[in-house]
């Protein structure tokens, strides 16, 4: 792609971000609204940078979290999905139950789970987020393994391909484009997952709880700037899966 | 040797229940060695059905089908035709060429044997530029034309073709008919043909095989003189819109309303 367009692409969604930032500040200003009701932009700023290591520990932690949690559960996802797409009979048990926990929210789990480890264990956070994963993953890329186009399914067999060959050549290469979009969006849910997770009690060592501690205490541009450390993990996680993506997918239409 | 040999067959689909379908029945049918055969007919008359059982891809209920004289079932693990269908079928995660190798990957064979096959295919339909590109930045003929490539990779000795250009408008289908007799005249391959099309199937075919529905038999088997050489003067021959004519007047006693309007008005007379 040349510059100039690319620097076309992204200067209307840049101006509209500092206009609003500056609005924003503009109406904390010339309202002179109080801090506790909204924080200035350069206040939260200011506070996110004499905050920066704080922050930076606090995102380690819940971004370790998510970030386990994500392994686990897309390996487990991916696992499942074979077995399923291996023995029709459990997708047709499993699926609406996978289906139902997904539109559930299911964070509220952790309090239970909390309940079975010690207070100080990560574990808790790590299996909730590995549960949301697991049933995006699961739910997708059994979809890909299995809605495969009937011609590709006859074509294989008029070669009497075997099962495994049809799996190795048509299945898994079908499922791999699913398994990105699960990623895509299983990467930000597991994140949100990990801080969510931090409410319900525990350690308080993560962003969750310092951004609900910073309210606590009434110290809302602190907590803001937490809240933009968040923001930042967040699309660090969307990132990697996009960056992920373009490096493993090199057939497909743009 | 016969190339297809099909005696006594009959294809039911949920036998014994209210949702049966005799698909075909009582069907023989022999494709000899270098000819080539369409099946042509309305919707529901198991053409699909027929091609599919020469392909092994379903059992018959009752017959046998031979192809190559080995069993169908034999002959499909021994690779002894090629199919290409509608769609063409390629798989958007593969280069042409690697599309065009499956079924010698399937069959075992090395890398560099499998790219110089691959290579003489692109040559003979004539895309010879394109073994590095994906299949969705070529165009529908060239997608079917690569289909084809595919099918005859392993040298079968049969074709097996399911409307292959029914998706494709008037223009690429004539010149895609033009090729399809020219690759197989350079191959000697037979081919047995589905199609819905009647100028499509007297222009490629040796014999025209047209079948009624409900249930699936056949009705006529046309035998088309025009010469093993055809050429876009053949469409304008004489005998091309007389083949077209005898098709047309097999075809029109096979259409399901008019069976059934003279089953009504036989009541009546009687």
């Amino acid at each position: 792609m040349r510059a100039e367009t690319r620097i076309q692409r992204i200067m209307p969604p840049l101006i509209f971000g500092v206009a609003f930032l500056l609005l924003w500040e503009a109406l904390v200003k010339g309202f002179n609204l109080k801090p506790y009701f909204l924080a200035a932009p350069s206040k939260i700023i200011e506070q996110f940078f004499k905050n920066a290591s704080r922050i930076w520990e606090a995102s380690a932690v819940s971004g370790t979290n998510a970030l386990v949690g994500l392994i686990v559960g897309t390996v487990l996802g991916i696992a499942m999905s074979f077995v399923l797409s291996r023995f029709r009979f459990l997708g047709e048990l499993i699926t609406p139950l996978a289906i139902s926990l997904n539109a559930i929210p299911i964070f509220v789990l952790v309090a239970v789970l909390n309940n079975m480890y010690s207070i100080t264990s990560e574990i808790p956070r790590r299996f909730m987020v590995t549960l949301v994963v697991y049933f995006i993953v699961l739910v997708n890329v059994a979809k890909g393994l299995t809605q495969v186009r009937s011609t590709h399914i006859e074509l294989m067999h008029s070669y009497a391909a075997s099962e495994f060959s049809i799996m190795r050549k048509v299945r898994v290469p079908n499922a791999v484009p699913y398994l990105f979009t699960a990623l895509k969006v299983a990467a930000p849910a597991s994140v949100i997952t990990a801080f969510v997770s931090e409410y319900f009690g525990g350690l308080q060592n993560g962003l969750g709880s310092r951004i609900t501690n910073n309210i606590a205490t009434s110290k809302n541009a602190a907590a803001w700037a937490y809240v933009f450390g968040a923001c930042l993990l967040g699309l660090v996680f969307y990132t990697l899966s996009i960056i992920l993506e373009s490096v493993t997918r090199k057939g497909d239409k743009k | 040797m016969s190339a297809v040999q099909v005696v006594g067959t009959s294809k039911i689909f949920n036998e014994g229940s209210a949702k049966q379908v005799d698909a075909i029945v009582e069907v023989n049918l022999t494709v000899e060695s270098g000819e080539f055969v369409s099946l042509i007919g309305p919707s529901g008359c198991g053409k699909s059905t027929l091609l599919r059982l020469i392909a092994n891809l379903l059992e018959p209920t009752q017959g046998v089908v031979s192809v190559n004289g080995k069993t169908a079932a034999q002959a499909r693990l021994d690779q002894d035709y090629g199919m290409a269908f509608q769609q063409a079928g390629l798989f958007d995660w593969r280069t042409v060429g690697k599309n065009i190798e499956l079924p010698l990957e399937l069959k075992g064979w090395d890398k560099t044997k499998r790219a110089k096959r691959a290579e003489e295919m692109l040559h003979l339909v004539k895309l010879p530029e394109f073994a590095e590109m994906y299949p969705w930045q070529l165009s529908g003929g060239m997608q079917q034309r690569i289909a084809i490539a595919r099918a005859l990779a392993a040298h079968p000795p049969l074709l097996l073709m399911d409307e292959p250009f029914g998706a494709l408008d008037e223009m690429t289908r004539e010149y895609m008919q033009g090729e399809l007799l020219r690759i197989c005249a350079e191959t000697s391959t037979t081919v047995v043909f589905v199609t819905h099309s009647i100028p499509e199937a007297v222009y490629l075919s040796n014999r025209v095989v047209v079948m009624s529905p409900r249930p699936g038999r056949i009705v006529e088997i046309i035998d088309v003189n025009l010469g093993a050489k055809r050429t876009e003067d053949t469409r304008a021959a004489e005998g091309f819109f007389r083949s077209i004519t005898a098709v047309r007047e097999a075809l029109r006693g096979t259409h399901a309303d008019h069976v059934a309007a003279t089953a009504i008005r036989g009541v009546e007379d009687r």
